[in-house]
C-alpha cells in the first residue's frame, strides 16, 4: 500500500505524524497506518487549513470547544436513541442562544459525525488489519480528536496559542464544510437547481455577522453532507449489500439537520441546503446508504466503532484498492494545489459563491475554471450524468485537498490574517480549498475524476490499468485532449469490464491511445483566465450537448458490439464530422488492438471506404510531412492533381532531395485516399528509380516492398524490371539466403526470359562463384538501372577480387590488366584503352588506397607485387563515413547536394 | 448419408462418448483419452458424428452432464461435428477452444499421464489448421489458422518446457512447431524454441524420445542448410539418419534429401545405389558432374530440377558445387597432361582449360577462366599459383588438388 502512495504525499507524512502526536491523546493509531492513511488525513487537513486560520477568532474561547468535545461523545450517545429526540435537542440548542456555546453543542452530534467520518477514513486503510481497527475503537474518547488533530495544519497554521482541542473543533467543522461543499456538487450534478440553491444559501451565511451562530448553523448544515459522505463510502464498497434498515435511518439523519437548521433562524438559507442535498442522495442510493447511517446516528460511539470495524471488514477487499487508486491521484493533485494557493482569493462571499459553482465542474472533469456564468450551463448539462458519477465525485475532493494543506505557504497565512480582521472568520472556511479546486484543479482533477468514475463501474481497477490511464493522460497536452482521452479510457475500461478482461489484460503492454486532437483546440488556451473560462464552458457545453451525448452513446455501443459485426452503418453515421471521425478511428484502432482474434473479422467487416477521405487540394507542389493525425482533405490532392505532380517531379531539374520529398508527399496523398492503381505503381516506380540513382537504399526498399504488393494485386507496371532490381538487391545487399531462395522461386518462366532478369541472375552466378571478371563485365552491360544497384557492391567486389588475386597470382600483374577486369576502364575487354588513362589513374589510386604494393618493371609498366600486396591489403574506411551511419544526413554533404 | 438415427440413440451415443472421455480423465488413462480426442483422423461419418448431426442440442447435453468439463467437451463435440461436415475452419476454431481448456487442465495435473493426449492435441491442432487453411484459401479468405495453431502450440510448449516430468514431452511439441514454421516460411521463429531446448541444463537432450530427437535434428539440420553451416548441418542430419527408424524409408529419404547436398558440398559423394534406393535421382547428374568435372552437366541438372531445388532450399548449395566441378576439370587436365608430358605436368596452360570448357559448350573468355583459376587457388581447391604474364597455372608438386575432407569450400 505504502508503495502506492506517491512521493508527494509520502513526503508530507512526517509533519502529519508529528502534529498528530503532539495534539493527540493517543497517537497509537497512527504508527500502524500506512502512508495511504496519511493521504487521508491530509485530505481533511486541507479543508481544515482555511477554516482554522479564520475560525481562530470566532472561537476565541477554548471553553467554547471543550464542552463540545465532551458533548461530542455524549452527542453520539444521544443519537443512540431516537433521532427525533436528537433533533429536538439540537434544535433547542440552536434556538437557545445563537451566540452561546450551546449551538455548538447542539451541532455536536453532527459535528461528531465528521469526526467519525474522519475516523472512518483513518481506520479504513487499517481495514485489512483487524487489530488496528480495534485500536481505534478502544481509544474512542480520544478518537474524537484523533482525526481532528491529524489535520496537521492545526499545529502549523493555527495561532500557536490556540490549544489543540480547540483547533480540533475547528477541524471538525472544517471537514464538514469541505465535504458539504462537495456535497453541493452532488446537488448540481443530480438535480440541476439544487446546486444553485445551495450556493445562494451559502452566500447568505457568509453575509451574516455572528460568527458563532454561523458556525453553528453551518455545522448542522454540513453534518448532513457529512453523514452522507460517510455513507457514501460504504456505499461504494458495499453497493451490492443493501440494508433494509437503511431507510428509516436515512430519514432520521436528514430530518435531523433540517430540524436543527430551521430553529436557528437561518431557516431559509440553511434549511435549504440539506434537502437538496439529501433528497437526491436518497433517491440515488436509498438502500445502500443505510449501514453507515446507522453507525453514526443510531448507536453509541463504541457501537459506532464496531460498526465501523464491520464496515471495514465488509469493505476490505475492495476498499484497499480504492485507496490505492486515490493515492496516486492525490500525488498528482499536489503541484496543482500549490499553484492554486498563490492566487486563491480567500474569504470572499463572492468567492464562495463562485466556488460553489465550480465545484461541480471541477469534479465534472470538464470545466474547472468556470465561474458563475458557467453554472447554468453546468446545471443544464450535468444532470445528464449518471448519478453514480456524481456520487463518486465526493471522495475526489477530499483527496485533492491534501495537497493544499501541505503546501499552504506563509503568504496564505497573511491573507488569512487580513481576512480575519475584516471578516467573520468562518466565512472563508471552505472557500480556499474549494476555490482552489474550483479554479485550478484542472487536468488532474479531470484525470482523477475520470478514474473515480471508472471506479464506480468496477470497484477493483487493477494498478496496471490505473497506470495505463495515467500514462495516457500524461501524454495529453491540454485539457481538451485530456477530456477526450478520459472519455476513451472510460469506454475502454467499460468494455474491459464488460468482457471481463479488466483484471486479466496486461495493461502495461497495452498500446497507448493515439493523442486525440480536438477540433476545438483552436480556442485559445491563453493564460487569461477569462478565455479559459469561456473555453472550458464551451467545452463542457459541447461535451454535454445532446449531440455529443448521442455520439458517446454510439461509442459505448460500439464497444459493447465488439462481438457482432454491424460496425459499418454506425461508423459511417458517426462519420459526420471530423471530430466524430477522429473518435471513430481511435475507437477502431483501440478496438482492433484489443481483440486480436476478432481483429481480422472486424477488419473484414469494416467499411474502410467510409473512412477514406477525398482530397480537395489543387496545389501541385507539396512537401512531405509525416502525418500525426487524421488527414485533412483540404491539404490532400485528388488523383488528377497527383498525376500532374508526378509529371512535375519527373521533369523537374531539381535535385534528388527535392524530388524525394515531393514523391513522398504524393505517396502519402495516395495512401490516405487509398488510391491503388496504375498511378500508384508509377509513382512508386519513379521514386524507386530515383532512389536507386541516388543510392538511397532505404527509400528504394520502401518503394520496392510497396511495388511487390501492388504487382501482386495485379496492377500493371514494369514488373520484370523491378523483379531484376529485387533480385539484385536481395543478393547483393541482404545476404539472406532464404530471401534469395524465395525471390528466385517466385520468378516465373517468362520473367526468366527477360533481359534484365537474366542479367540479374547472371550477376547472382558471378557473385556466387566469386567470378569478378564476369561481375564487372555484367556491370558494364547492365540494362535499366541494374548498374545502380551493382554500384553499391562494386567496392566490395573489387576488394574481394584483389584479395583473391593477391593470393593466387605470382609474381606480378600489370595494373592495366587489373584496371580492365575490375571495371576501371570504360572499354570492353577486347577494346584497347581508348580513354583508359583516367581509368588507369583511378585504378592506381584505388589500389594504393587499399594497400596494394606497386612496382615498375623493366619495361616501365606499372605492376602489382602480389606477394607483398597479400600482406598489406586492407579495406580503408569509407571516406564519406559519418558517425550516425548515413552520409546523406551529414550537413555539409546535404548542403552540397541541395545547392 | 447415415441412416436415420433416433433421438434416443443419438443421445445415448453422445452420452457414451462423453462418459468415456470423462472416465479416461478420471482414471488418468492418457492413451484412451488420446484416441478419443483425435478429430482429424476420423472418417467423414462415424457413429458419433451421426449422433451429433441427429441431436443438435449436444452442447447443452455435454454442459449439463459434465459441467466441470464443459469448456473442454462442448467445443470438442462441436469440432467433431464441424469436421464431419467438412467445415474445417469451424472445426479448427472449436478444437482450439477445446485444446485451450485441455491445456488448462493439463497444467493442473501434476503427473504427465496425459502426455499422450497432449501430443494428440498438438498434432490434431496442426492437422486441423492445415485443413482449415486449405479451406480458407479456396474460399478466398485469409488462411491464418496455421499461424494461430503455432501460437497455441507455443503456449503448450511453455507448459511443457519446465522443470519436471512434463519436459519430456516438450520436444514433440517443438517438432510440431517446426513443421508449422517451415510450412509458413517463418523459420526464424524456430530460434527461440531451439534456444530453449538446447540451453536447458536440467534436461539432457538424449533423454527425449528417439523419434522426437530424430525429427528435431532433421529440422535443425535443415535450418543449418539455410544458413550454409554445412558442418553443423552435416552433424545434425547424420544424427537424424543414424537414429531414424530404418523401416521408415520416407523419413530416411527426407533426411537424405538434405544430407546429400550437404555431403556434396564437403566433398563426399554418394553411391548411385543410395540415390536409386531412396529415389533421389535428381542428384544423380549432380554427382556425375562432380565426378567428371562436367560443368555443363551440373548446370543442366540444376536447370532441370530448379523448381524442386528451390523449393527444398538446396539450390544455392548445389550451385556452389560449381567450383568443385572446375577443380575436377583441372585435375583431369592435369592427369592427362602428366601422362602426355610428365616434365611439364605441373604447368597447365590456360588455353587448355579454355579449350576444355569450349568442348563443354561453356562460353567463357580467357579472362573469366583466369579468374576462375584464381578463385580455385584462393579457395584452396588448387595448390599453386597463376602466372599472369605467361597465362600458366603452376601447380604445387605436393597434393595439387587437396581433398575437402569434410571442410566446406
Amino acid at each position: 500500500m505504502a508503495s502506492h502512495a506517491a512521493g508527494a504525499s509520502a513526503g508530507s507524512d512526517a509533519p502529519h505524524a508529528e502534529v498528530v502526536s503532539m495534539g493527540q491523546t493517543n497517537p497509537s493509531p497512527y504508527p500502524p497506518l500506512a502512508s495511504s492513511h496519511q493521504a487521508w488525513s491530509s485530505v481533511s487537513g486541507s479543508a481544515t487549513v482555511s477554516w482554522n486560520n479564520q475560525v481562530d477568532k470566532p472561537s476565541q474561547d477554548t471553553v467554547y470547544y471543550d464542552p463540545q468535545r465532551d458533548v461530542s461523545v455524549a452527542g453520539g450517545n444521544q443519537n443512540v436513541g431516537v433521532s427525533a429526540s436528537h433533533a429536538a435537542q439540537s434544535s433547542m440548542g440552536i434556538t437557545d442562544a445563537s451566540h452561546s456555546q450551546l449551538p455548538y453543542s447542539s451541532s455536536v452530534p453532527h459535528g461528531y459525525n465528521p469526526v467519525e467520518y474522519a475516523n472512518y477514513y483513518y481506520s479504513y486503510p487499517q481495514a485489512t488489519n483487524d487489530s488496528s481497527v480495534q485500536q481505534g475503537a478502544n481509544q474512542h474518547p480520544g478518537a474524537a480528536y484523533q482525526p481532528l488533530t491529524s489535520f496537521q495544519n492545526s499545529g502549523s497554521y493555527i495561532d500557536p496559542t490556540s490549544n489543540t482541542y480547540y483547533n480540533a473543533a475547528g477541524h471538525q467543522t472544517v471537514p464538514g464544510y469541505g465535504s458539504s461543499s462537495y456535497y453541493y456538487q452532488n446537488n448540481t450534478w443530480n438535480g440541476g437547481s439544487s446546486g444553485n440553491n445551495y450556493a445562494q444559501s451559502y452566500q447568505n451565511y457568509s453575509s451574516s455577522d455572528t460568527n458563532a451562530l454561523q458556525s453553528s448553523t453551518s455545522m448542522p448544515a454540513n453534518s448532513v453532507p457529512y453523514q452522507q459522505q460517510y455513507n457514501q463510502w460504504p456505499y461504494y464498497y458495499d453497493q451490492s449489500v443493501p440494508n433494509a434498515s437503511s431507510n428509516p435511518v436515512a430519514g432520521n439523519s436528514t430530518t435531523d439537520t433540517v430540524a436543527v437548521n430551521n430553529p436557528s433562524g437561518y431557516s431559509y438559507p440553511n434549511s435549504q441546503p440539506p434537502p437538496p442535498g439529501t433528497t437526491p442522495w436518497r433517491s440515488n442510493s436509498v438502500a445502500s446508504v443505510a449501514p453507515p447511517m446507522q453507525a453514526p446516528g443510531v448507536s453509541g460511539p463504541q457501537n459506532q466503532y464496531t460498526n465501523q470495524a464491520q464496515d471495514h471488514n465488509s469493505n476490505q477487499a475492495t476498499g484497499v484498492q480504492w485507496s490505492q487508486n486515490h493515492y496516486t491521484y492525490q500525488a498528482q493533485a499536489y503541484p496543482q494545489k500549490t499553484m492554486n494557493l498563490s492566487h486563491a482569493p480567500l474569504s470572499n462571499p463572492e468567492d464562495q459563491q463562485r466556488t460553489a459553482a465550480p465545484i461541480g465542474p471541477s469534479s465534472n472533469t470538464l470545466s474547472n475554471h468556470v465561474s458563475e456564468n458557467f453554472q447554468p450551463n453546468l446545471q443544464g448539462s450535468m444532470t445528464t450524468n449518471a448519478s453514480s458519477e456524481s456520487k463518486i465525485q465526493i471522495p475526489t475532493n477530499p483527496r485533492i485537498a491534501p495537497g493544499f494543506s501541505m503546501v499552504i505557504p506563509k503568504s496564505e497565512k497573511k491573507n488569512l490574517g487580513a481576512d480575519l480582521s475584516k471578516k467573520p472568520a468562518y466565512v472563508s472556511v471552505s472557500v480556499p480549498t474549494n476555490d482552489a479546486q474550483g479554479t485550478q484543479v484542472g487536468p488532474d482533477a479531470v484525470m482523477f475524476c475520470s478514474l473515480l468514475r471508472l471506479g464506480n463501474i468496477h470497484r477493483s481497477i487493477p494498478f496496471s490499468l490505473r497506470n495505463y490511464t495515467i500514462r495516457n493522460l500524461n501524454r495529453c497536452k491540454d485539457d481538451a485532449q485530456r477530456t477526450a482521452c478520459t472519455r476513451i479510457m472510460e469506454e475502454i475500461v467499460r468494455k474491459a469490464i464488460a468482457d471481463g478482461t479488466i483484471l486479466t489484460k496486461n495493461w502495461d503492454t497495452e498500446p497507448l491511445l493515439p493523442l486525440p486532437e480536438l477540433g476545438m483546440t483552436e480556442a485559445s488556451d491563453s493564460d487569461k483566465e477569462q478565455d479559459l473560462t469561456k473555453y472550458y464552458a464551451s467545452a463542457t457545453a459541447l461535451a454535454n450537448s445532446p449531440e455529443e451525448k448521442k455520439r458517446r452513446e454510439h461509442r459505448s455501443k460500439r464497444f459493447e458490439r465488439s462481438q457482432d459485426s454491424s460496425l459499418k452503418s454506425r461508423i459511417s453515421s458517426a462519420n459526420k464530422d471530423a471530430m466524430a471521425n477522429m473518435h471513430t478511428r481511435r475507437a477502431i484502432s483501440s478496438h482492433l488492438s484489443r481483440t486480436y482474434e476478432e481483429g481480422t473479422r472486424a477488419v473484414e467487416d469494416m467499411d474502410w471506404d467510409a473512412l477514406t477521405i477525398k482530397g480537395t487540394c489543387q496545389e501541385i507542389e507539396k512537401g512531405y510531412l509525416r502525418l500525426t493525425s487524421a488527414p485533412d482533405p483540404s491539404v490532400v490532392r485528388p488523383e488528377d492533381v497527383l498525376e500532374k505532380a508526378l509529371a512535375m517531379v519527373e521533369t523537374s531539374q531539381k535535385n534528388y532531395f527535392y524530388k524525394c520529398d515531393q514523391l513522398k508527399s504524393i505517396r502519402q496523398d495516395l495512401t490516405v485516399q487509398r488510391i491503388q492503381n496504375g498511378l500508384t505503381v508509377k509513382v512508386y516506380e519513379t521514386h524507386a528509380r530515383l532512389a536507386m540513382q541516388a543510392g538511397d537504399l532505404p527509400e528504394y526498399n520502401q518503394c520496392q516492398s510497396q511495388l511487390k504488393r501492388l504487382y501482386a494485386e495485379g496492377i500493371e507496371g514494369c514488373y520484370f524490371e523491378f523483379s531484376a532490381y529485387n533480385l539484385l538487391c536481395v543478393m547483393l545487399h541482404y545476404n539472406n539466403k532464404r530471401d534469395l531462395l524465395s525471390s528466385l522461386a517466385s520468378l516465373s518462366k517468362e520473367a526468366k526470359q527477360d533481359a534484365a532478369v537474366k542479367h540479374a541472375l547472371a550477376v547472382h552466378a558471378a557473385v556466387l562463384s566469386g567470378n569478378y571478371v564476369l561481375f564487372f563485365k555484367l556491370y558494364k552491360k547492365a540494362p535499366n538501372l541494374n548498374s545502380c544497384l551493382m554500384d553499391l557492391y562494386v567496392e566490395r567486389m573489387r576488394f574481394e577480387a584483389m584479395k583473391c588475386m593477391s593470393k593466387s597470382y605470382r609474381p606480378t600483374v600489370p595494373v592495366e590488366y587489373v584496371a580492365q577486369i575490375l571495371g576501371f576502364l570504360r572499354t570492353d575487354s577486347e577494346g584497347c584503352t581508348a580513354d583508359g588513362d583516367d581509368g588507369l589513374e583511378e585504378c592506381e589510386k584505388w589500389l594504393k588506397a587499399h594497400g596494394v604494393v606497386l612496382s615498375v618493371d623493366s619495361s616501365g609498366e606499372l605492376q602489382i607485387d602480389m606477394k607483398a600486396s597479400s600482406a598489406t591489403l586492407y579495406m580503408p574506411e569509407p571516406e564519406n563515413a559519418v558517425a550516425h551511419g548515413d552520409a546523406t544526413l551529414a550537413v555539409d554533404d546535404f548542403l552540397a547536394r541541395t545547392s | 448419408m447415415a441412416a436415420y438415427l433416433s433421438m434416443g440413440e443419438a443421445h445415448r451415443r453422445i452420452g457414451d462418448y462423453l462418459s468415456r472421455v470423462v472416465n479416461a480423465i478420471s482414471s488418468s488413462d492418457g492413451a484412451a483419452l488420446a484416441s478419443l480426442i483425435s478429430v482429424s483422423s476420423a472418417p467423414g461419418s462415424t457413429p458419433l458424428s451421426d449422433a451429433l448431426a441427429a441431436f443438435p442440442d449436444f452442447p447443452r447435453l455435454a454442459g449439463d452432464r459434465f459441467p466441470h468439463l464443459a469448456d473442454l467437451l462442448v467445443p470438442l463435440l462441436r469440432s467433431i461435428h464441424s469436421h464431419s461436415l467438412q467445415r474445417f475452419s469451424d472445426a479448427y476454431s472449436s478444437f482450439e477452444k477445446a485444446a485451450s481448456a485441455f491445456l488448462q487442465e493439463f497444467r493442473n495435473w501434476e503427473t504427465p499421464w496425459a502426455m499422450e493426449a497432449m501430443h494428440t492435441v498438438a498434432l490434431e491442432i496442426r492437422l486441423l489448421a492445415e485443413k482449415a487453411d486449405r479451406e480458407l484459401a479456396t474460399t478466398g479468405k485469409n488462411p491464418d489458422k496455421l499461424q494461430a495453431a503455432g501460437s497455441f502450440l507455443m503456449k503448450v510448449f511453455g507448459a511443457l518446457a519446465v522443470k519436471g516430468p512434463k519436459r519430456i514431452g516438450a520436444l514433440y511439441v517443438t517438432c510440431q512447431l517446426f513443421k508449422i514454421y517451415f510450412r509458413l516460411g517463418t523459420v526464424n521463429l524456430c530460434r527461440s524454441v531451439i534456444r530453449s531446448i538446447e540451453t536447458a541444463r536440467n534436461f539432457d537432450f538424449e533423454d527425449f524420445p528417439v523419434k522426437d530427437k530424430v525429427t528435431y535434428m532433421y529440422y535443425t539440420g535443415r535450418l543449418e542448410v539455410f544458413n550454409e553451416n554445412f558442418l553443423v548441418a552435416d552433424q545434425k542430419l547424420t544424427y537424424a539418419l543414424m537414429h531414424c527408424n530404418p523401416q521408415s524409408e520416407s523419413n530416411l529419404r527426407r533426411i537424405l534429401k538434405f544430407l546429400i547436398p550437404v555431403k556434396l558440398s564437403i566433398g563426399v559423394l554418394p553411391k548411385r545405389t543410395l540415390l536409386e534406393r531412396y529415389n533421389l535421382l535428381e542428384y544423380a547428374d549432380v554427382v556425375t558432374s562432380l565426378k567428371r568435372g562436367d560443368l555443363r552437366l551440373l548446370r543442366q541438372a540444376l536447370d532441370r530440377h530448379e523448381d524442386q531445388f528451390l523449393k527444398s532450399g538446396v539450390y544455392l548449395v548445389l550451385e556452389k558445387l560449381e567450383l568443385q566441378v572446375y577443380q575436377r576439370l583441372v585435375k583431369k587436365i592435369h592427369i592427362i597432361q602428366r601422362q602426355k608430358e610428365p616434365a611439364k605436368a605441373h604447368q597447365i596452360k590456360l588455353d587448355v582449360v579454355v579449350k576444355a570448357l569450349k568442348w563443354l559448350e561453356i562460353d567463357m573468355d580467357v579472362d573469366e577462366v583466369e579468374c576462375i583459376m584464381a578463385c580455385l587457388i584462393y579457395k584452396n581447391l588448387i595448390k599453386g599459383y597463376f602466372a599472369h604474364k605467361s597465362k600458366v597455372l603452376v601447380l604445387s608438386k605436393q597434393d595439387p588438388f587437396p581433398k575437402l575432407n569434410g571442410k566446406p569450400v
